[in-house]
């Protein structure tokens, strides 16, 4: 993998859009915080809707520093969700480029794209997204097996206990609260010590004071692991937590200061 | 990684199988292994038991006979190549008691005897069952014989030129093949007494007999040998070849069940197809979830390819198990008319099992399963993203295909199956068409349903709900038409082939023969049995005949070198003279004889005159003797009667029904030819239980003729059929579970949906009553159609098979029209009603939750 040359592309974009891109004065020191874990340029993403095209985004630019945390609110409707699928590589960028951990995601087939994720990126859902069928410990085991580690169930374990569930690794989703699911949830996201952690609305499906106390885990853990996260919400509380906040508005990211009084719910 | 795969498999197959829809899937394949393996075992150890019961009636795996002895190098290879060899000599003499003589035909066994089975003596303490012949010294004749010169138990009977003693009434022989060749009453001796009878001379009429038992590999090993034994003009007899005439039925019931078995997989292979379905869909998040953590498609499809897999797996190992209890079962029932030692069943059968399992489950869930290789891993963040559902003409075009395969694989039959196929497949198309019409024209009837009534109401609604899924509706009404098409078939085809069996063996089937009715004694006989009795077949003017020449050449270099030791060659046939065709029999080639126009009856017998040597007479063969000789119509044979000769020629083929209990001929003249010619007749009736005394009476007034009973050997074919009946049934209940299993499969697919309109009906402000009568409406309705469809098919299908592969004559089934839809309305309508119970005790928020859950 080779940084070398996407840095330079990557700095001399710095220089002609600086407003969106704070990954060389994020607020924590990384190590590596000089290399962009996700690079997007001119990204645009339109469907079919009927007869008509509908843009959805429009020669979007983000830059995500590794070990930053970016928040992107935005209206319902806005593209939050398509934004983080192109992010993840989920889905494909009608234009524009896109490049993940140094690779070009948008010039990889689905099966690249995939195999580029596996152990290095998590994920975190607004409806958890656990598998019934599976217990805790199994659900936090999945994407484990994907990656090169698989079987370390120790491993599985002990993210449960960090995430307070430790008694409780044979139970089923269903035998969970939910806040106790979202918990097993970002215990499998972190499981595999990813780069990068995309979390989709992990507060959306809790009531505040659970949705609190799943933020503080959220965030807790992507300090001491040093992740990157990158986080689409509409809460200001969750936002004003991260490093940097984006608003997603007419296909575009602007930077934005949440603010102080709102807290969830209403949007910007 | 592979590892993970099958970790992953493993693990989630262990949670699956609480959900409803593998439970389906696995029951179904269950079902199909079972029924294939039960019944792929069962023919193949029947199939083996009746060489091992024709080996017992031929008295050895191999019967050599000829008119000398057999050289010793013959023995030694035949035991080299693993037989077990017992000796026996046939001869008629002349036997007495006293001052009573009495032909008798002498059968001497020696201590090997029997191979096979058990003879059935009387020694004084009842009818014993003993597998030996009479030790040296001794003698068993039968009952005709001991009652013709009042012999009992401890007399001395003197045969040739010694004497043996009386030491059991032989009832039945372990060997005894029912044939009717041999009229004199029996003596069973040792061949240790032979020598002292002194009746073996050269130049004397003896059969020696040499009976080998031995294993199918002995037998293949002297086939080259066997081929040249008979082209010496020895009488070879392999169970193989020459196995006993048991009659269509087994071989109607053989075809019953691999029919039964077929329906069987089908119906698992649609349950199969409907619960794969509903599998796919709830594992789409999985496979979502799975590709976004970085699974590449390969992965999944391996990952759950695996699952199902291992779920065949376990299915094929208990449907196999299954397959061999039913199989034991199957034979228990049939037991007292197979041999007591079947083999044990062999291992071939529990592969074609895995390989069913396997096989249906590619054909019917395989594409279906492809369309999770499809899901976007985007789909964890939008649910509605679901790939499209596979085109029903890939599902429909895979399953034939696979299908197509196992009926080839099953029948042996390619183009039976092609034919099944594509048959099939238009039928199918077909169906697809008229389902849709039929469902489009019943569904506006009931919304025309006039009235307030709430059943009126429910109706109404039921058909909306019906209608707004029309797509999924007419799958379900296809996969429930094909259903009931299978169930109705076997259950017809099973009343049918009971109805022809107990055709066959009506109430009153001769079970007397009377043989040796002298001419003068003809009108006598006739009067004195006519009043008591039920029914009689014609009397058979009988001469007996030998073929002395076939187109002019000796009849060895005539005929196939295999069949140069047949029987009939070798022994005198039993030639008789009739105008008519006799009845049961059928003309398969040539023509009858014309009607003459000279009198008829006994008329023809008294004035007719010897046939000038030179004329040909046209005669009628029974087509099977005439394959076996290589004659056709046309050929010349020339008959030695009585010393005269008789040039004929074969105008006339006819086939026979060997199973009827009349008196059967090979050749037929036409009549004028043979009167002049010493003859008797003969003749079977029926004689009813309570005119036993009839017997008696016959026996001291005509005392020179012979009269056989019969009842055992109709007894024994009566068992047959009762046994292979209730055989049939037992795989009638195999096939109506596999229609159960779709039932349930296809209920448990549309489950979710169905939550969701019953909880939006709720939302709206319906009461239980309510819902659950809309359920009921839409299920009776989707049944009243189904059995619609059900009966059209299966009574389009019926007549094809009866005509092509039981050979029966077609019939109208009118009953059908009538229950199949009412009882598919009912059925579906109480089951679903039944299943969908829990549905509708839900809360509403729970049921329209449940399809955003997975």
């Amino acid at each position: 993998m080779s940084y070398s040359s996407d840095q330079s592309a990557h700095l001399s974009v710095n220089d002609a859009r600086p407003s969106t891109d704070t990954s060389t004065v994020s607020k924590v020191p990384h190590k590596q915080a000089h290399q962009p874990v996700l690079h997007a340029e001119k990204l645009s993403k339109q469907v079919k809707s009927g007869e008509r095209a509908l843009t959805i985004l429009h020669d979007l630019y983000l830059s995500v520093a590794a070990g930053e945390s970016v928040a992107i609110l935005g209206k319902s409707g806005a593209g939050k969700s398509t934004l983080l699928g192109l992010l993840a590589g989920l889905d494909t960028p009608s234009d524009g480029e896109l490049t993940l951990f140094g690779q070009p995601l948008s010039r990889m087939d689905e099966d690249g794209r995939a195999s580029l994720r596996a152990g290095r990126v998590g994920f975190v859902f607004q409806n958890f997204q656990l598998l019934p069928t599976l217990s805790a410990l199994e659900n936090v085991l999945l994407p484990l097996e994907l990656s090169p580690r698989a079987g370390e169930t120790q491993t599985a374990a002990q993210w449960l206990e960090r995430v307070g569930l430790g008694e409780r690794m044979e139970h089923l989703p269903k035998q969970l609260s939910g806040g106790e699911q979202q918990r097993v949830a970002i215990a499998r996201a972190f499981v595999t010590d990813p780069e990068l952690v995309f979390a989709d609305e992990p507060t959306g499906n809790l009531d505040p004071d659970t949705g609190a106390q799943i933020i503080d885990l959220l965030f807790t853990l992507n300090r001491e692991a040093g992740t990157t996260l990158i986080l689409v919400t509409h809460d200001h509380a969750l936002a004003r937590r991260c490093d940097r906040c984006l608003r997603l508005a007419d296909g575009q990211l602007m930077p934005f200061e949440p603010s102080a009084a709102a807290n969830g719910g209403g949007d910007e | 990684m592979s590892d993970l795969n099958w970790r992953l498999a493993a693990r989630s197959l262990r949670r699956d199988l609480r959900a409803a829809d593998v439970r389906a899937l696995f029951v179904a394949l269950v079902l199909a292994v079972a029924a294939s393996t039960m019944i792929a075992f069962f023919l193949d150890r029947i199939e083996r038991g009746l060489e091992r019961q024709a080996g017992q009636m031929l008295g050895g795996d191999l019967v050599l006979e000829q008119r000398e002895p057999f050289s010793e190098e013959l023995r030694t290879t035949l035991e080299q190549a693993g037989f077990v060899l017992s000796d026996q000599v046939d001869l008629v003499s002349m036997i007495s008691h006293g001052e009573q003589f009495q032909p008798a035909s002498l059968k001497a066994v020696d201590d090997v005897y029997p191979h096979y089975g058990v003879s059935h003596v009387d020694r004084g303490n009842g009818v014993e069952q003993i597998a030996s012949g009479p030790p040296p010294g001794e003698a068993w004749p039968d009952p005709r014989l001991a009652q013709l010169i009042e012999l009992e138990l401890g007399d001395r009977v003197q045969v040739g030129q010694t004497e043996l003693t009386v030491s059991g009434i032989i009832e039945r022989e372990a060997d005894q093949s029912g044939g009717f060749g041999n009229f004199n009453p029996r003596l069973m001796l040792n061949t240790a007494d032979l020598e002292a009878t002194g009746l073996v001379q050269p130049g004397s009429r003896i059969g020696f007999e040499l009976l080998a038992a031995g294993p199918p590999a002995a037998l293949e090993q002297v086939q080259a040998l066997l081929a040249e034994l008979r082209r010496d003009g020895v009488e070879v007899r392999d169970v193989r070849v020459d196995r006993p005439q048991l009659g269509n039925a087994l071989q109607r019931a053989e075809s019953y069940l691999g029919l039964a078995g077929l329906a069987a997989v089908l119906l698992a292979g649609v349950a199969v197809a409907m619960s794969t379905r509903r599998y796919v869909e709830r594992h789409l998040d999985t496979a979502a979830l799975l590709r976004c953590f970085g699974a590449s498609q390969y992965q999944l499809v391996t990952i759950f390819s695996l699952q199902l897999m291992g779920l065949a797996l376990m299915a094929a190992v208990i449907g196999a198990l299954l397959g061999l209890v039913g199989q034991a079962v199957l034979l228990w029932l049939l037991t007292s008319f197979l041999p007591m030692t079947l083999p044990p069943p062999g291992i071939m059968p529990l592969w074609l099992g895995v390989f069913t399992a396997l096989a249906v489950l590619v054909g019917f869930a395989g594409p279906t399963l492809l369309r999770i290789k499809r899901v976007s891993a985007l789909k964890v963040l939008r649910r509605e993203l679901d790939p499209l559902p596979p085109s029903a003409w890939l599902v429909v075009g895979v399953a034939s295909l696979v299908f197509g395969g196992l009926l080839w694989l099953y029948s042996g039959s390619f183009s039976l199956a092609l034919a099944l196929l594509i048959g099939g497949s238009a039928l199918l198309g077909l169906l697809w068409l008229v389902s849709g019409l039929l469902l489009n024209g019943l569904l506006k009837l009931v919304q025309r349903l006039s009235g307030g009534s709430e059943w009126g109401q429910a109706f109404r609604l039921g058909g909306r709900q019906l209608a707004r899924r029309k797509e999924a509706g007419l799958g379900q009404l296809l996969a429930f038409a094909v259903t009931f098409f299978a169930m109705a078939m076997i259950v017809m085809v099973r009343g049918d082939l009971l109805t022809t069996w107990q055709d066959q063996l009506p109430e009153n089937t001769p079970n007397y023969f009377a043989i040796n009715i002298q001419p003068s004694e003809r009108d006598a006989f006739e009067d004195a049995v006519a009043l008591r009795i039920e029914a009689q077949s014609t009397l058979y003017p009988m001469v007996r005949g030998r073929i002395s020449a076939i187109n002019g050449q000796p009849p060895r270099e005539a005929v196939p070198p295999d069949a140069r030791g047949d029987n009939s060659l070798r022994r005198e046939l039993n030639l008789t003279w009739q105008s008519e065709l006799p009845e049961g029999n059928q003309v398969v080639a040539g023509q009858w004889f014309v009607q003459a126009s000279e009198p008829q009856g006994w008329m023809s017998e008294v004035v007719a005159t010897p046939q000038a040597a030179s004329e040909v007479v046209p005669i009628s063969m029974e087509d099977g003797l005439a394959d076996r000789l290589g004659l056709g119509l046309g050929d010349e044979l020339t008959f030695s009667v009585g010393g005269n000769t008789i040039t004929t020629r074969i105008e006339s083929l006819r086939s026979l029904n060997w199973d009827s209990f009349n008196p059967n001929f090979f050749v037929i003249f036409p009549p004028g030819v043979l009167e002049t010619f010493g003859h008797s007749f003969i003749t079977a009736f029926h004689l009813p239980e309570d005119e036993q005394g009839l017997i008696r009476q016959l026996v001291s007034d005509f005392p020179g003729v012979s009269l056989l009973n019969v009842d055992a050997i109709l007894g024994q074919v009566r068992e047959v059929l009762t046994q292979v009946t209730r055989a049939v049934e037992l795989v009638l209940i195999l096939v109506l579970m596999a229609g159960v299993s779709v039932l349930y499969a296809a209920l448990t697919a549309s489950r979710p949906v169905r939550a969701h309109e019953s909880g939006l009906l709720r939302v709206f402000g319906a009461g239980n009553r309510m819902i659950s009568r809309v359920q009921g409406a839409e299920y009776a309705l989707l049944g009243f159609a189904s059995g619609l469809m059900g009966a059209v098919l299966a009574e389009v299908a019926t007549a094809a098979l009866y005509l092509y592969w039981l050979e029966l004559t077609p019939r109208l089934h009118l009953g059908l029209w009538l229950i199949l839809p009412l009882g598919g309305a009912l059925m579906i309508g109480v089951i679903g009603h039944a299943l969908s119970y829990s549905l509708r005790r839900q809360a509403p928020a729970a049921s329209l939750g449940l399809l955003g859950e997975t």
